[in-house]
C-alpha cells in the first residue's frame, strides 16, 4: 500500500478543499490520470495521480477541506484486479466438481407394445395390458385385442378384492416365493404300532421336537440380507390353522419344555383362539418352525410353503392304510405321510434328511 | 505514366491539447460564451460514465462501455445535429445520446438490462444502441434512403469505431451511400483500440479517413479531442448533406481512456505510458483551460458545475430506481403489433411460472 | 489430473491439438494478446506464435470466410466468433460454402474446419450475447453441431472436432464456463461425435438436453429421485448426425420423455427429436413427448433472463404432468 499526499499546490497554499472525485476505490489509473479536483484560492485544479495503480481507499469527503501533505489516495501495490475473464456479463465461477460416472449405453427391456390411443382405450376400458394377448404384427396389441379382453372380463365375476388375512396371506405368499429356494422331501412313518386313541397332532409335536434336537439347524430363522442364519434354541411351534376366514399359524411357545397334556390343551386353547379371532397379534408370530397338519382335511404329500425367516415346515397328510412290505409278503398297515419343506439357502439336503428321518423314528415308535 | 486520380485526406484542428488556438476560431467559436454549454455537456457526461461504472462494481448495473476521453466528439457531433436528423449510433456513445435528449434514467435502465431504456421519450425517431458491430451502417444507408425518396431535409448521422472500420457492413454501406449520393455522415469514433486489438493490427491504412475514398464519397480527420473542430466539420458535412451534397466519412481521432467495458481489464493488453500520455490530450481540460484563458469560465463556475452535475446525476439514479421492475408478460408485449393467438399459451405459462417464481 | 473449468478444457484441448498437428491454426477477435473475451486461447500465442493464432480484424464474415480457405487449403482452422450474437454474419459462408465444399467438389475438396462460439444466455450479457442458435445450424446438411455440456466432454469432443474432415459448428454454452470443474487428463482422450451419452440412468421418464440446459435438468434428476420418480438424463451433446437410437432404447425403456432446450420452442431442435420419437417411438410411448423450453419471445434482457430460461422448476411440473398420463 503506498499513500498519495495532497502534493504542494504552489503559491504558497497550505490546503485546498475537495469538489469532485473523479475516480472511485478499485478503479484502475494510470499516471497524469486526474484522480480529484480541488478548490484553491485561484483556481479549480486537477490533481493528477502520481503513478499507475489500483484505488484502495480515497481520503475525504467532497467539502473537505485537506491539508498539504495530508493522505488523499492509497494505491493497491498488490495483486491487479482479479481477471473477470470476460468483456461482458458475469461468467458465475463455481464450486462445484462435476463427478461422472462412466457413460454407458442402457439395456432395453421387453414392453407392452401398444400406441398411445390404444392405451388410452385400455385404461378407459380398465383392462390391464399385461393380460392382453397381442395380435398386431411384431408383438403389437390392437384395438381388436383390447376390445375382446374388455368383452371377455365384462362377462365374468367381477373382481373381490382380497381383505385382511386372505389379503396378507396372498402377499406372504408371494414374498415366500420369491426369496426361499423350497426342497421337499417326502416320506412316510409307519404307525401300524401306535395304541388306539393316541393323539396324532401331539405325536408330531413331540416328533418334530426330537428332530429338532437331532438337526437344530431347521429351528432357525434365516436373514437373506446380512446372509445369516439364527439356529433357536427354543422351539416355538407355529401351528396351521384353516378357518373360512383364511389360513391362521398361531404360536405354541416353548413346545420342548411342556407336557404332553399341555401340549394338546394348548393346540386346543390356540384352534379356539383362532375360531374366536381372539388371540392377540404378539400370538400369531415369532415361529421358528412349523407343522401343517393338512391330513386332517385331505391329501397325502404336498409341499407346504416355507414362510421367511423360518427355514423349515413339515406337513403331515390322512393317515391311510397302506399295503406294506412285510418279510417276503404283504400287510396292511396305517401309515402317515410326510411332507418336508425345508429352505435351501440355509439348509442342506442331509440335514433334512436327517431330520425327517428323526421325525419318522419317533413316529414310529408305539408309545412315548 | 498518367495518374488518373489522386486524393488527400484533410485534418482539422482549432485547439492544441494545452486548449491554445493553432489557427483562427470558425465562426462557431466567436463567441467564446457559446461553448459552455458544450463543456456542461461534456463534465456532465463524465460525471454521469464513472456513476455508471461505479453502479456496474457495486452490482446495480450491467456490464457498461465506458465513453471516457471521448466527451468532445459527442458534444460537438450532438451540437451541429438537427432534432430531425437521426442518429444510428455504436453502444458507446451514451454522451452522444445523451445529447439528442436521451435521459439519463433512459440510460441506466438500458444498461440494467431493461428494453424500456430503448424506448426514447425524446429523439422518437433515434435508433437504439447498436450491439452487433457496423450494422447500424447499413441501417442508416436506408434511413438517409427514406429521407431522400421523401424529399426531407434530414440526415442520417451514423457513429462507428475504429473496429467496424473492419467490417463488411461499413464497407458496403459507405459504396452504396456514394452511388446514391445520400444525405448520410459516417463519424468514426477512432479510440484507437478495439477491445485488445490496437489500430495498427485492424488495418493497413494511414487514416481510417481514406476509407472513403473507395467509395467515392469525401473523407476527413479531425481532432476528436476538440469539441471545436468536431462540430465545425460535422456543421459543414451536415450542411452538405442536407442540401443534396451527398455523403461525408468523418474520422475523429481519440482515445479511450478506458476499459473496453467494466468487464474488461485493458491493463492485460495496453501500456499504462500510452494511457497517460493520452490524459495529456483529453477533451475536458483543454476546454476548460481555452475557456478560463479567454476568461469565460471561472473558478466559481467550475465549483458550481462540480457541485451540480453530481446532483444531476444522483437524480437520475433515483428515478431510475423507482421505476418498477419489468414483469413477465413484458416479454411479450412489442414481440409483433399485437400477440398472435397462438403465443396466448405461453403466454399465460410464463405469467404462472413467473408468479410462482416471484 | 487437474479439476478444471470447461473454458479451461477448451483452451487445453485448443493446446493440445495445436502441439500434436502443425497444420491446426486459430483464428479471431481477441484471441492473442487477450487470451479471447472469455480466456478460451489464453497462452496459445505466447506458446505458438502470432502466425498460428491471428488476432483478426473486427469481421466475422471473414473470419468464417477465411476459415474456409484455409481448411481447403489443407490447414485445421479453429475459427472463434467472440459472441453468439455475431455468428449470424457468418451464415453465407458456413452455409453456402463449408457445408457444401465436399459435396459440390465430389469429394476432391473438403473443409475440415472448427467454428466456436459461446452460445446461450443467463450471464446477464447485453443484447445479442444470449443467443440458442443451434437448430439454425442443425438443419443445414453437411455440418455437424456439437454442444460440450461438461468440461470432460468439452475436451475429449474439442479434440474430435479438430480432427474430423468436416465442418464443426461447436457451440460452447457460455453460463457454464467456469461454472463447475471436472478432472480432465491432458492426453489424447478424444470422445466420439455422433452419439448421445448417457449421464444418469433411470427407469421411469426420459430427460433429454444439452449444453446449460443439462445443468437444470441434472438438478431436476435429482429433486424427482427424493420423489421416488427415476430419470434418464441423456446429453445430446452432437445434435447433428443426431444419434437416435440412445433416445429411442431409454424411451422404450421409460415410456417418457421431456426434452429440455434454452432455445425457443418454434423449431427448437426439441421438436426434430420430438418427431423421431413419433415416427418411431410411437409403441413405447405411454405419456405425449413434452418440450419444455424458452418462449417464443427474443431472449429478453438481464432483468427477465431467469423468467425465460428453463430452470429445474419449469422442469419438474413438466415432468409431473406427463407422468400422470400412465
Amino acid at each position: 500500500m503506498s499513500v498519495f499526499t495532497l502534493p504542494d499546490l504552489g503559491e504558497g497554499l497550505q490546503e485546498a478543499e475537495i469538489v469532485t472525485w473523479h475516480v472511485n476505490p478499485g478503479d484502475q489509473v494510470v499516471m497524469d490520470q486526474p484522480l480529484v479536483s480541488v478548490e484553491t484560492d485561484k483556481a479549480i485544479v486537477d490533481i493528477p495521480s502520481p503513478q499507475a495503480g489500483r484505488i484502495a481507499r480515497l481520503y475525504g469527503e467532497v467539502g473537505e477541506v485537506i491539508k498539504l501533505g495530508a493522505p488523499l489516495v492509497e494505491f493497491d501495490e498488490s495483486a491487479r484486479a482479479p481477471d473477470a475473464g470476460t468483456v461482458v456479463g458475469e461468467v458465475a465461477v463455481g464450486k462445484e466438481v462435476v463427478k461422472e460416472p462412466p457413460a454407458s449405453v442402457t439395456a432395453s427391456a421387453a414392453g407392452v407394445k401398444a400406441t398411445p390411443a390404444v392405451r388410452a382405450l385400455a385404461h378407459r376400458l380398465d383392462v390391464d395390458l399385461s393380460i392382453v394377448t397381442p395380435s398386431g404384427p411384431d408383438g403389437l396389441i390392437t384395438v381388436a385385442d383390447v376390445q375382446r379382453v374388455a368383452k371377455i372380463l365384462s362377462e365374468v365375476e367381477p373382481l373381490e378384492p382380497l381383505r385382511g388375512v386372505r389379503r396378507a396371506m396372498a402377499g406372504h405368499m408371494a414374498l415366500a416365493h420369491a426369496e426361499v429356494v423350497p426342497v421337499t422331501i417326502m416320506d412316510d412313518a409307519d404307525v401300524q404300532g401306535w395304541p388306539a386313541g393316541t393323539d396324532i397332532t401331539v405325536r408330531l409335536i413331540r416328533a418334530l421336537i426330537v428332530a429338532c434336537a437331532a438337526e437344530p439347524a431347521l429351528n432357525a430363522w434365516y436373514d437373506a440380507q446380512a446372509v445369516g442364519r439364527r439356529v433357536r434354541k427354543t422351539i416355538d411351534l407355529g401351528i396351521a390353522v384353516d378357518t373360512p376366514d383364511g389360513l391362521f399359524v398361531p404360536v405354541l411357545r416353548d413346545a420342548a419344555n411342556r407336557p404332553d397334556a399341555q401340549l394338546r390343551s394348548e393346540v386346543d386353547r390356540l384352534r379356539a383362539g383362532v375360531k374366536a379371532r381372539s388371540l392377540s397379534p404378539g400370538e400369531l408370530r415369532g415361529n421358528t418352525i412349523t407343522l401343517s397338519n393338512f391330513g386332517m382335511i385331505a391329501g397325502k404329500y404336498g409341499s407346504p410353503v416355507v414362510l421367511p425367516p423360518t427355514v423349515a415346515i413339515l406337513g403331515a397328510g390322512r393317515k391311510v392304510r397302506t399295503p406294506v412290505a412285510a418279510g417276503d409278503g404283504v400287510e396292511v398297515h396305517e401309515l402317515i405321510p410326510l411332507s418336508l419343506t425345508f429352505d435351501h439357502r440355509a439348509v442342506t439336503g442331509g440335514e433334512a434328511g436327517r431330520f425327517l428321518a428323526a421325525v419318522i423314528a419317533d413316529l414310529q415308535r408305539a408309545n412315548r | 505514366m498518367t495518374t488518373v486520380a489522386s486524393f488527400q485526406v484533410r485534418y482539422t484542428q482549432f485547439l492544441d491539447q494545452r486548449g491554445e488556438p493553432t489557427q483562427p476560431l470558425p465562426l462557431l467559436a466567436a463567441d467564446p460564451s457559446r461553448l459552455i454549454p458544450l463543456y456542461r455537456a461534456m463534465v456532465l457526461a463524465r460525471t454521469f460514465d464513472a456513476k455508471a461504472i461505479a453502479l456496474q462494481r457495486t452490482g446495480k448495473l450491467g456490464t457498461y462501455p465506458s465513453f471516457l476521453g471521448q466527451e468532445a466528439l459527442a458534444a460537438g457531433v450532438g451540437n451541429a445535429m438537427r432534432p430531425e436528423d437521426v442518429l444510428l449510433p455504436s453502444y458507446r456513445e451514451s454522451a452522444l445520446m445523451m445529447m439528442r435528449g436521451v435521459t439519463l434514467a433512459e440510460l441506466l435502465t438500458y444498461w440494467s438490462g431493461d428494453e424500456r431504456g430503448s424506448d426514447f421519450s425524446a429523439a422518437r425517431s433515434d435508433f437504439p444502441v447498436c450491439i452487433t458491430v457496423a450494422a447500424q451502417c447499413c441501417h442508416a444507408v436506408g434511413a438517409a434512403y427514406a429521407f431522400k425518396l421523401r424529399n426531407e431535409p434530414r440526415v442520417a448521422v451514423c457513429v462507428l469505431g475504429d473496429g467496424a472500420t473492419s467490417k463488411g457492413d461499413f464497407y458496403e454501406a459507405l459504396n452504396a451511400a456514394g452511388v446514391w449520393a445520400l444525405p448520410l455522415v459516417f463519424v468514426i469514433n477512432n479510440n484507437q483500440w478495439a477491445i485488445s486489438v490496437p489500430l495498427a493490427l485492424q488495418t493497413a491504412a494511414r487514416t481510417l479517413a481514406q476509407k472513403a475514398i473507395a467509395a467515392g464519397i469525401d473523407g476527413e480527420q479531425v481532432d476528436g479531442n476538440d469539441v471545436i473542430a468536431v462540430q465545425h466539420v460535422m456543421q459543414q458535412a451536415l450542411d452538405k448533406a442536407r442540401t443534396h451534397g451527398g455523403p461525408t466519412l468523418i474520422e475523429a481521432v481519440t482515445y479511450r481512456l478506458s476499459d473496453h467495458t467494466t468487464a474488461d481489464d485493458a491493463s492485460r493488453y495496453r501500456d499504462p505510458k500510452e494511457l497517460s500520455e493520452h490524459w495529456a490530450r483529453e477533451p475536458v481540460l483543454r476546454l476548460r483551460n481555452y475557456l478560463t484563458h479567454v476568461g469565460a469560465w471561472s473558478k466559481m463556475d467550475e465549483e458550481a458545475l462540480l457541485k451540480e452535475c453530481p446532483e444531476r446525476v444522483a437524480a437520475a439514479v433515483e428515478a431510475w430506481q423507482a421505476i418498477p421492475p419489468p414483469r413477465p408478460e413484458a416479454m411479450f408485449e412489442h414481440l409483433y403489433a399485437s400477440l398472435p393467438a397462438s403465443l396466448a399459451p405461453q403466454r399465460s405459462e410464463a405469467l404462472q411460472s413467473g408468479a410462482r417464481n416471484g | 489430473m487437474a479439476e478444471i473449468t470447461l473454458v479451461e478444457a477448451v483452451n487445453r484441448a485448443l493446446a493440445y491439438e495445436m502441439q500434436r498437428d502443425p497444420a491446426v491454426v486459430v483464428l479471431g477477435e481477441d484471441v492473442g494478446m487477450n487470451g479471447g473475451v472469455f480466456r478460451a486461447t489464453v497462452g496459445l500465442q505466447e506458446r505458438f506464435g502470432k502466425a498460428r493464432v491471428l488476432d483478426t480484424p473486427l469481421a466475422e464474415s471473414l473470419i468464417a470466410g477465411m476459415a474456409v480457405g484455409m481448411a481447403v487449403q489443407g490447414l485445421r482452422p479453429v475459427a472463434e466468433i467472440q459472441f453468439s450474437g455475431f455468428i449470424y454474419a457468418t451464415l453465407d459462408h458456413i452455409v453456402n460454402h463449408a457445408s457444401r465444399m465436399r459435396t459440390r467438389t465430389r469429394g476432391r475438396l473438403s473443409c475440415p474446419m472448427v467454428l466456436r462460439s459461446p452460445s446461450g444466455g443467463g450471464i446477464r450479457a447485453p443484447e445479442h450475447h444470449s443467443e440458442s442458435n443451434e437448430a439454425m445450424f442443425a438443419t443445414v446438411p453437411g455440418l455437424r453441431v456439437v454442444v460440450p455440456s461438461s468440461p470432460a466432454r468439452a475436451y475429449g469432443l474439442l479434440l474430435t472436432a479438430i480432427r474430423d474432415p468436416d465442418p464443426v459448428i461447436f457451440l460452447e454454452p457460455t453460463r457454464l464456463y467456469r461454472l463447475v470443474k471436472q478432472e480432465v487428463a491432458d492426453t489424447d482422450d478424444a470422445l466420439p461425435l455422433d452419439v448421445c451419452f448417457t449421464l444418469r440412468e433411470g427407469k421411469d421418464v426420459t430427460l433429454v438436453s444439452w449444453g446449460a440446459a443439462l445443468h437444470e435438468t441434472l438438478a431436476a434428476a435429482e429433486a424427482l429421485s427424493n420423489a421416488g420418480i427415476e430419470a434418464e438424463v441423456i446429453d445430446v451433446a452432437t445434435l447433428k448426425p443426431l444419434d437416435m437410437e440412445t433416445i429411442l432404447e431409454s424411451v422404450g425403456k421409460t415410456g417418457r420423455c421431456v426434452i429440455v432446450h434454452e432455445a425457443a420452442r418454434t423449431s427448437g431442435f426439441g421438436a426434430e427429436i420430438a418427431a423421431n420419437l413419433a415416427e418411431r417411438g410411437l409403441l413405447s410411448l405411454l405419456a405425449p413427448v413434452a418440450r419444455l423450453t424458452g418462449y417464443d419471445t427474443v431472449m429478453p434482457l438481464a432483468r427477465l433472463e431467469q423468467q425465460y430460461l428453463p430452470g429445474t422448476i419449469r422442469i419438474l411440473a413438466a415432468v409431473h404432468k406427463i407422468m400422470e398420463y400412465a
